[in-house]
């Protein structure tokens, strides 16, 4: 039986016909493959090629630094094939096999596939959902190299909605279109391999809910794989978290029954992607509840693809978000720049329903907050407003009519459902009136008629309008001198900007881009209102994939200041070749600035004072005051 | 996009290494054969898309190692398998006589919610080496512990000469079905702020 009892690494068990059927493997043979699997740690998902032909060029000097010491990574598929086939394994027909190894349970863990004929497979047995000839669904990286890499959402970013492009590509990409992509390829597609980020939700029977590219159903495979992984793991009494393979990591959450995991080579920090991964979780909950766990409870079988479907578009909204909304990072809520009387006006025929038997009464204008009401002691967790924002906003139906939905706030009461009222008044401002009585609809109805009367009456509506047209702080518009407030009196935000070259704007060293000291763009979060305030975007920070990466670069710098290990820090100053950061942190607030990647320290550091303070001259307009504070 | 219902259906193959788990399934799911011995590691895992009543679902297909080094992987393959089978060699007593572990370690682990009735298939392999001179278990023997175990389906079978296979597949994907028709009744809460305490929707526990 040849080999059976020594290491499984050995190749030459390919002659014996008989093996041994009950070998008595001595602890070697395990020892050696398990070190033969972290050799093969970078087969994880997909091997990179050297990123040449990467259409993110995010990869900035700093960050291949960082990558110079991953192991291979970057060895071309070549090189990995032969080195497998002159290695030994050649004879394994597959495998996973776990290990866990680090501290901080962090679990490394690897699964390999050798085989030999990759690609003359590929057209053979159609019905084999793509696992054809001799290859397992748990495939390594072995065809994947080689080839460029492929955008996250390639193809189709840029934005319909909301107001940044998102972008894996250039800036004339077609509008992101919402739902799922890819639907044909599956894990031996080399497309699917190369996508940068891949998310997926499964069962902890390994039965696929949901894949961002590709089938679930062909993926029936590669989930299973994953399920095995981290089954395996926990069978040991500990918890995968985190694997590295060269540029990528695979991140998993698990969440009960649910199993969650996140594929990426984007560079993010592992606490982003898990707080993605959150996220998606949370969204699942908000359209399910977690009543579906006592499904899984009673029946470890149960499909849950059923009561998920037609949701493709809620979480391929969500990804998207990612990239372009900082409150997925943040954990803060974003108001729409209004007159504080405006805002009055709307808080207060909002307060009238909120009084009549509506649990929150929420008027929002894109993933921007108008006014929002909770009734007594209920408060909305910033979270939960974004999932149901992009439940909404994601789903077409809420805007041909009135509807009625339930819906769950993981962070309220993750077990029931609410119900909601959506009725849209215009075509970016919604209405959304939550309650938890499942016949409240014609009351509910009633209250919007009546809201709907009183913010048209006061010309709320078209504020609104104009708010959205007007767009919200500039960075060239930051005043020299924050002292004589009597400037920022005025009703709107906008006003201030007329006379852009007026002898108050600051723009010495920096003429023509973005506003004084180089200042392109800074982001204010306030930590006792759970809101943040964006500047809008401008030169040169102007593509979508620019604006998304400035985004990866403030949500690493977020999880670097929130890291508990090493922070919490007050400052972060970081230049590298394409900005400065400046991150400032106080039990108040929080400050994320870029700068051009020239600009003197100093006088960074006095500008963000000032972005401080004109911040604080505008509240009123910017954030919704006086709005319970988030209790939990 | 219209959710055509589809099924997904966890097929486990359990056995004795070596009396052909991987065959049969590269014989079922790609039509080919290797004489070739490749031991697997821990699990390999394939997917089928099968046409059965008019209903497309997919088999996803849990190839594990009969090695026992792995069986401690038990649990994490095991939990809500659809349907398991489990196959021996007509040619080796040992593997015969180890279906009855492979059958109680698999109702341990993967503890189905009714395990007089968990859908299982046995399948015993190779039944074309020597032509069957060479064979030491007797299908009556074979049927005979079956019927013992509540009447699972017997299929001898060659995943050489692809003899059986399609057919035991057939059944396997059938009873599979079967066994996940009773589907878990989803029920939500819902909040009942008044008296500030959680409710059943639908009240039936009352
Ligand atoms: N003659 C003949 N040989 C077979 C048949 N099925 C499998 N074999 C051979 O038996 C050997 C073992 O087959 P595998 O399918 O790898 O066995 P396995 O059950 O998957 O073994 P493990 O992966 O170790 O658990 C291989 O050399 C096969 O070629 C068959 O029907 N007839
Ligand atoms: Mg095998």
């Amino acid at each position: 039986m040849g080999s059976d009892s020594e290491s499984p690494t050995s190749s030459d068990d390919s002659t014996s016909q008989n093996p041994n059927p009950n070998p008595h493997p001595n602890s070697t043979s395990i020892d050696q493959s398990l070190d033969a699997i972290e050799d093969q740690l970078t087969s994880i998902a997909l091997a990179q090629p050297n990123d040449l032909a990467s259409d993110d060029p995010a990869s900035s000097s700093e960050e291949e630094e960082v990558f110079k010491d991953a192991p291979n990574g970057s060895v071309l598929e070549e090189e990995n094939q032969k080195e497998r086939n002159e290695g030994e394994i050649v004879e394994e027909e597959v495998g996973v096999v776990a290990a866990e190894e680090e501290v901080r349970e962090e679990g490394r863990l690897g699964w390999r596939r050798v085989n030999s004929e990759v690609e003359v497979d590929r057209l053979s047995s159609p019905s084999s959902s793509g696992y054809a000839g001799e290859r397992g669904s748990s495939g390594g990286a072995s065809t994947a190299s080689g080839i460029e890499e492929i955008g996250e959402d390639r193809g189709f970013d840029g934005n319909g909605r909301g107001e940044f492009f998102d972008g894996a590509s250039d800036s004339q990409a077609p509008p992101w279109v919402p739902g799922k992509r890819h639907v044909d390829e599956d894990d031996a597609s080399v497309s699917w391999r190369k996508r940068k980020k891949h998310f997926f939700i499964l069962s902890h029977s390994g039965k696929p809910i949901y894949s961002r590219y590709g089938d679930e159903h062909k993926l029936a495979g590669f989930s299973a794989t994953l399920q095995a992984i981290i089954s395996f793991v926990e069978n040991g009494g500990d918890r995968v978290k985190l694997v590295r393979a060269g540029k990528h990591q695979v991140v998993f959450l698990v969440k009960g029954p649910i199993y969650l995991v996140c594929i990426s080579c984007t560079e993010e920090p592992y606490e982003s992607l898990r707080g993605q991964l959150e996220l998606i979780y949370g969204q699942m909950i908000l359209i399910l509840t977690k009543s579906v766990n006592r499904c899984f409870e009673k029946n470890p079988k149960f499909d849950m693809t059923p009561l998920l479907g037609g949701t493709d578009v809620v979480f391929s909204s969500l990804v998207h978000s990612f990239s372009w909304n900082p409150a997925t990072f943040l954990h803060a809520y974003t108001c729409l720049p209004l007159a504080y009387a405006t805002r009055q006006a709307a808080g207060a025929i909002l307060h009238d329903v909120a009084d009549s038997g509506v649990l929150f009464a929420i008027l929002m204008c894109k993933h921007k907050v108008v006014s929002l009401v909770g009734a007594q002691k209920a408060s909305l967790h910033p979270d939960d407003m974004l999932l149901l924002s992009n439940f909404v906003t994601s789903s077409e139906s809420f805007r041909t009519s009135e509807s009625f939905s339930p819906i769950c706030l993981p962070r309220y009461n993750p077990m029931a459902f609410l119900y909601a009222y959506v009725h849209y008044l215009d075509v970016d401002t919604y209405l959304m009136l939550l309650t938890t009585s499942s016949d409240a609809f014609y009351h509910l109805k009633d209250c919007r008629i009546r809201i709907e009367m009183v913010l048209l009456k006061s010309n709320v509506l078209s504020e609104v309008q104009r708010s959205m047209l007007d767009g919200g702080m500039r960075v060239e518009d930051l005043p020299v001198d924050p002292s004589p407030r009597s400037e920022f009196s005025s009703p709107h935000l906008g006003q201030s900007r007329i006379a852009t070259d007026s002898p108050d704007r600051f723009r010495e060293a920096f003429a023509g881009i973005g506003g004084p000291a180089g200042l392109w763009h800074f982001i204010y979060r306030s930590i006792f209102l759970d809101q943040y305030v964006s500047s809008e975007f401008a030169s040169p920070i102007n593509s979508s994939q620019q604006q998304k990466r400035l985004y990866r670069a403030y949500q690493k710098l977020y999880a670097s200041m929130h890291d508990k290990v090493i922070g919490p820090h007050k400052t972060q100053f970081r230049r590298d070749e394409n900005y400065v950061l400046l991150c400032w942190v106080t039990p108040d607030f929080e400050l994320y600035a870029a700068f051009d990647p020239l600009a003197d320290k100093a006088l960074a550091i006095s500008t963000c004072n000032r972005v401080c303070q004109w911040v604080k001259d505008v509240e009123n307009e910017i954030f919704l005051l006086g709005a319970s504070p988030f209790s939990w | 996009m219209p959710s055509r219902r589809r099924t997904l259906l966890k097929v486990i193959i359990l056995g004795d290494s070596g009396v052909g788990k991987t065959s049969l399934m590269n014989q079922y799911v790609n039509k080919k054969f290797s004489n070739q011995y490749k031991a697997t590691i821990g699990a390999d895992f394939l997917t089928k898309e099968v046409q059965f009543e008019d209903r497309l679902f997919t088999l996803q297909i849990w190839d594990t190692a009969g090695q026992e080094r792995f069986q401690s992987l038990g649990v994490a393959f095991y939990r809500g398998a659809d349907c398991c089978v489990l196959v021996y060699d007509v040619n080796v007593m040992k593997s015969f006589d180890n279906l009855n572990n492979w059958r109680e370690e698999f109702l341990i682990q993967a503890s189905p919610s009714d395990p007089e009735n968990f859908p299982f298939v046995v399948i015993g392999n190779k039944i074309d080496v020597d032509g069957g001179s060479s064979r030491v278990v007797s299908e009556k023997k074979a049927r005979a512990w079956c019927a013992s175990k509540g009447n699972i389906p017997y299929f001898e079978t060659s995943a050489k000469e692809g003899i059986n296979v399609e057919e035991a597949f057939q059944l396997i994907a059938k009873n599979a079905l079967k066994s996940g028709e009773e589907e878990e009744m989803y029920l939500p809460d819902t909040i009942d702020v008044a008296n500030g305490s959680q409710q059943r929707s639908t009240g039936c526990e009352c």
